[in-house]
């Protein structure tokens, strides 16, 4: 307990390096805190992706439409459980460049298929009800300021109705959360009837299916019934796993995590030489001390560990306020009014940040704990 | 006067000289400022490769007509009608036999296999007639020829043939149950129209069963920039519900979507550049304490306290620049002309270039140059204030 103290003095003999380091590392820190929040959610899309839940695409691209006959037919595949098809709207609200992702849907197995979204009883049976009635997520509804009740006009940028209006009325009868906390609540579902009814394109075409299978283990039989029943056929499938599917979808943005890797690490790099540097310059200040130290019957090892201490520590202080005040940018960042998902800081980020507090502490450390330990008494009192 | 200035200019002199003597310390300031500039500037020349691509594609010389609100042209669809209406409108330039110069086509997406991660993703396949290609400024085939009228035929963007698999020519490529041949390569000069496919109008319209639709159609503008003639057509017939602007205006908000990157760019830069300053000032303060001395001795022999402050403010630039350039050069080095693809407004890939402009680079230079004056400013006020006593005492 007698070296902590000292080791403490140490730590605070020059307040103004002590104040830099620390800032320094608080600031990587905080970097780091808020990418990883940011890279877990986008990553979340990918593991929140139910494992026996398929996409039924049209071979060519997910933007080529199949027959509506194609949806009984996978109904009755065999090991599928549940099934209900999308059709893209491109919908959006007042301003169009704000699109959000709005699905025509078969509402009554809608949410059989995506039994993750949570939906009050009274308000499933009002929206299978209501034919002009939509869902919506907490978080669109949120930001667009719709509550159950209203009625809205929302327009689509790629059809229209028969009378050449752009916009649909809609009912909101249900406001939709998430089991998960990261469960994505940016989304609108309506009626595909009220869609395929009104709208302009020749109808009877449906976008893609997703189907809940009544086991995972038995996804490949059940991908490989679909896709063998509609090939040589005008529009062929492939049937995806939702995971394939979502990773797919957002690899195409391009490598983010990469991105928010390289730049985490490039935080850590200039934070790593600024310590370093620090720690080696304050005990080659303290050599005579050192020297002092050994001849008053200190240890070599006692001094490697008391070295090595001061830098975990300094590195710790530095890592807790960063993680902290990451904590408090993400609360701010949920609650601005942008489209992003929801970012949350878990233990697994905590965990991560205070093994690179123990690396850093360490790898800033080693180098000046062992000058420490291999210093000679004599060279030591004599450079003074 | 001359004596103020050759006082602080030797000052300045002597602390940029003895820096070899504080070599580590320095160097990692210089380290640090070059790895934030680095940063900075591989996000800004992103952002602005992207938005480059796009601005070069579109001419103010040519009017794009989508459907009205559609915002892209995947979303728009013109019907037939729609299209020979258009075709009568005023303000579109006229060939030698009076035909007005049009170019009606389609836009879909096709699945590709990236080289670099061997992932599927979207490439824009367009359908248009060989009038279209008129169109297009800067256009050149550079391998094989254009595609023939009612064939199975594609010639691909070189940006396609660069990101993706399989685009050689010669090379067959099947989308779901129709089969395709590679006959052609073209350029466009760097825009976005080498990220596309391009094909025969009517074969698209039969193989993805468009009828006889259209998406998009492109007039070449008698006046160039001035689209109201045709504004004011669409808008007397109640039966068209179009939107009509120059190409250049289209792409052009189509360039914005990466702005966000060059946002956040910026704030990573700005918080990273904290903690950089934070090293500067570590930097400076040891510097000025290790000097303290000389710099006593230098007040006692008539030096001014104003040379002693210019004098660390300098060498703190000095470092701060020197790290700048290097991470500039850096980032010069790896990221200028580096090739990549995103998805665009369209949902579909862009191929780009990162670029590195001097403009990026004087915000590079501007960000070190932040860094050193802030880093070195306090170290210098204290520096000023040596008291001249120091000068007979030992340090510390």
């Amino acid at each position: 307990m007698k070296d902590f103290y000292l080791v403490l003095k140490n730590l605070t003999r020059k307040k103004m390096r002590l104040f830099l380091t620390v800032f320094a590392t608080f600031i990587a820190f905080m970097i780091f805190g808020t990418l990883t929040a940011f890279q877990k959610a986008f990553d979340s899309g990918i593991e929140l992706s139910a494992d026996d839940r398929l996409i039924v695409l049209n071979k060519i691209s997910f933007t080529q439409v199949l027959p509506i006959a194609y949806a009984n037919r996978v109904r009755a595949v065999e090991h599928v459980e549940a099934m209900t098809h999308l059709n893209w709207f491109g919908g959006y609200y007042q301003d169009p460049r704000s699109q959000f992702a709005m699905f025509a849907v078969d509402a009554e197995n809608f949410m059989e298929v995506f039994d993750e979204l949570v939906l009050t009883d009274a308000q499933r049976q009002a929206w299978i009800d209501n034919r002009q009635g939509l869902i919506a997520g907490q978080a669109i509804a949120e930001n667009f300021g719709w509550q159950v009740g209203d009625r809205i006009p929302i327009n689509s940028n790629i059809f229209s109705q028969r009378d050449g209006r752009t916009d649909w009325d809609f009912d909101v009868v249900g406001i939709y959360t998430g089991e998960d906390p990261q469960t994505d609540t940016n989304s609108v579902y309506f009626h595909y009837e009220y869609f395929n009814e009104t709208q302009s394109f020749g109808g009877d075409f449906i976008g893609f299916m997703a189907v809940r299978t009544s086991d995972p283990s038995l996804n490949e039989e059940v991908i490989k019934s679909i896709d063998d029943m509609f090939a040589n056929s005008p529009a062929e499938t492939e049937t995806v796993p939702e995971k394939a599917f979502n990773k797919a979808f957002i690899e195409q943005i391009g490598n983010l995590s990469l991105i928010l890797t390289s730049v985490v690490l490039a935080a850590f790099f200039v934070i790593l030489v600024i310590v370093g540097n620090s720690m080696i310059l304050s005990i080659r200040e303290r050599t005579a001390e050192i020297g002092v130290m050994k001849t008053l019957g200190f240890t070599s090892s006692r001094i490697f560990r008391m070295v090595l201490a001061e830098s975990l520590l300094l590195a710790l202080i530095g890592g807790v306020l960063g993680v902290l005040a990451s904590g408090s940018l993400i609360t701010l960042i949920n609650n601005a009014p942008i489209q992003l998902p929801v970012l949350v800081l878990d233990s697994s980020v905590w965990s991560q940040a205070m093994l690179f507090v123990i690396g850093l502490g360490f790898i800033t450390g080693i180098v000046p704990a062992m000058s420490a330990l291999r210093l000679n008494i004599i060279t030591a009192l004599s450079r003074s | 006067m001359a004596g103020f200035f050759s006082q602080i200019w030797t000052v300045i002199v002597m602390n940029i000289l003895s820096l070899p003597r504080r070599a580590w310390m320095s160097l990692a300031a210089v380290f640090a400022v070059a790895v934030v500039v680095a940063v900075l500037l591989a996000f800004l020349a992103m952002a602005k490769g992207f938005e480059r691509t796009l601005a070069g594609t579109g001419s103010d010389n040519v009017a794009i007509v989508t459907r009205v609100g559609s915002q892209s042209e995947l979303n728009s669809v013109l019907g037939r009608d729609t299209v020979n209406t258009m075709m009568t409108a005023p303000g579109i330039a006229l060939d030698d036999n009076g035909d007005p110069i049009q170019s009606s086509e389609l836009f879909v997406i096709v699945d590709g296999v990236k080289r670099s991660s061997q992932t599927q993703a979207n490439i824009p396949m367009r359908g248009l007639f060989l009038d279209g290609f008129d169109l297009r400024e800067n256009l050149t085939i550079i391998e094989g020829r254009p595609f023939e009228s009612g064939r199975n035929e594609i010639v691909v963007g070189k940006g396609v043939q660069n990101q993706f698999e399989g685009f050689d020519v010669g090379a067959e490529i099947r989308f779901g149950k129709t089969s395709w041949e590679v006959v052609g390569v073209f350029s466009t000069g760097g825009s976005a129209f080498e990220s596309e496919l391009w094909a025969d109008a009517p074969t698209v319209q039969s193989q993805f069963q468009r009828g006889s639709s259209f998406q998009t159609m492109r007039l070449k503008l008698a006046n160039p920039g001035d689209v109201t003639p045709i504004k004011a057509f669409i808008d007397n017939d109640p039966t068209l519900n179009l939107d009509v602007q120059t190409e250049a205006d289209y792409f052009a908000s189509q360039g914005q979507a990466l702005n966000g990157i060059a946002i956040f760019g910026w704030a990573i830069s700005i918080v990273m550049g904290l903690g950089a300053l934070a090293g500067a000032l570590n930097t400076m303060y040891t510097s000025v304490a290790a000097r303290a001395q000389e710099t006593a001795t230098l007040r006692a022999i008539g030096f001014s306290n104003t040379s002693a402050f210019a004098g660390t403010l300098a060498e703190s630039m000095v470092l701060s620049i020197i790290g700048g350039i290097i991470g500039a050069l850096a980032a010069w080095l790896f990221f200028d002309g580096f090739s990549a693809s995103t998805l665009g407004a369209t949902f579909t890939q862009v191929v780009f270039t990162f670029e590195l402009t001097p403009e990026l680079f004087a915000n590079g230079i501007l960000l070190a140059l932040v860094i050193g004056f802030i880093g070195g400013f306090f170290p210098a006020w204290r520096s000023a204030r040596v008291p001249v006593v120091t000068a007979f005492q030992g340090v510390e």
